[in-house]
């Protein structure tokens, strides 16, 4: 043991005065282990959603309670949860999904505008916030108050009724949870979501832990599970394993790893002055740490 | 003296590439193919510049150009599988 650790970790005469970790080989097989490991949980997670896939916790209740404590904070009115809009969000959702797009305009030229008029809403001013893979309310939220023009519409004051659909489903191939947030301002009296209301039939909400009761307002259900849809007031996972969080930790430490090697076998060789046919390892050490920065910068949720 | 002015130079190269590399990753950091397209590039780049650096310093090997371009690889590969997760 005390033998392979030496060879693996340490420059030494048996591995030619190079870490054998760091030997072109070892480099391939590291390589190989990692689309092993991109496949292998790729494939799991299609098997075993429950045990391996992503952590979300995204509920309307509290999207729609930080959305008006943001506004309370600044002195504005709380906004009212309106049907119209939660329905208007729906269908940009469910478009989202059945065409394949994220934007706010569809491929065939369909406005935010479009679904909340043809939703019944009569709007002066309207507007729509989107987000995708975030894993909870408030990380959601705290994106949109710290883009400038999301945040324009969280703290517009002419806003008087919001809308919300959140949507789990599968986006360009990939497993994606949709929120669409919709604002606006009516001249007519509009109708108050008491509660927040599921505005599809045939999908219940109670599988994911959520106690709202469901009103239909009649779109078939049909559309719904054709699209993968599978709520839309929440959308609850709790896998045994959360995917981002793993596939972090192993990146992480494999990195850490790679530049502790690094350091300890530049150390050696620089002490023992050995000459040996290597790379420069002060150059793969500042690659690897800007590599791990630029890792540090990748985030899963999207605003748009 | 002149090839550690010469090593001075390249590594200062090496830290703009990298610096600025890690900047566009940041700009783009709401577009995935365009994350993986920089991390792609910040690879070449960085093997490129292990090439130059050893041809320079008189030391490059076969070995030495299959090691750059292997630590290059696996950089993608683990942009791909950050990125992809």
């Amino acid at each position: 043991m005390h033998r392979f650790l030496r060879h693996f970790f340490f420059p030494h005469p048996s591995n030619n005065h190079r870490a054998k970790a760091l030997h072109p080989d070892t480099l391939l097989v590291y390589i190989l282990l990692l689309a092993l490991f991109n496949f292998g949980f790729r494939y799991l997670h299609h098997q075993y959603p429950s045990i391996l896939g992503y952590a979300t916790d995204i509920r309307l209740s509290e999207l729609l309670n930080l959305t008006n404590k943001k506004r309370a904070a600044l002195g504005l009115s709380e906004l009212r949860l309106n049907e119209k809009l939660s329905l208007a969000a729906s269908k940009k959702a469910q478009d989202m999904f059945s065409h394949n797009y994220w934007s706010h305009t569809s491929p065939e030229g369909k406005t935010p505008w479009g679904f909340v008029t043809s939703s019944g809403y009569h709007y002066t001013i309207a507007g729509e916030n989107l987000a995708k893979n975030f894993s909870d309310s408030s990380g959601v939220v705290e994106a949109w108050m710290t883009s400038q023009t999301h945040k324009d519409n969280i703290i517009k004051p002419g806003y008087r009724d919001i809308g919300f659909a959140i949507v789990n489903g599968i986006l360009n191939g990939e497993e994606t949870t949709l929120v669409v947030q919709m604002f606006g301002a009516s001249d007519k009296e509009e109708v108050i979501a008491q509660k927040p209301v599921p505005l599809f039939s045939g999908v219940s909400t109670e599988a994911l832990g959520d106690q709202i009761p469901l009103i239909s307002l009649g779109v078939p259900s049909q559309e719904v599970s054709k699209n993968f849809i599978t709520s839309l007031t929440s959308v609850i996972q709790k896998p045994i394993i959360n995917i981002p969080t793993m596939t972090r930790d192993i990146v992480f430490i494999f990195l850490g790893l790679l530049i502790g090697i690094l350091i300890i076998d530049g150390f050696i060789v620089s002490k023992r002055k050995i000459i040996r046919v290597a790379g420069h390892n002060l150059a793969h050490i500042m690659f690897f740490f800007a590599l791990s920065i630029a890792l540090m910068l990748v985030k899963r949720g999207v605003l748009l | 003296m002149k090839k550690r002015m010469v090593s001075y130079i390249n590594f200062t190269a090496l830290t703009i590439i990298l610096s600025s590399t890690v900047f566009l990753f940041f700009l783009v950091r709401d577009n995935k193919s365009m994350q993986i397209l920089i991390g792609v590039l910040l690879s070449v780049l960085y093997a490129t510049w292990g090439i130059i650096h050893h041809a320079m310093a008189g030391d490059l090997h076969p070995k030495v150009v299959v090691e750059y371009l292997l630590v290059g690889a696996i950089a993608v590969t683990l942009i791909v599988t950050v990125v992809w997760m």
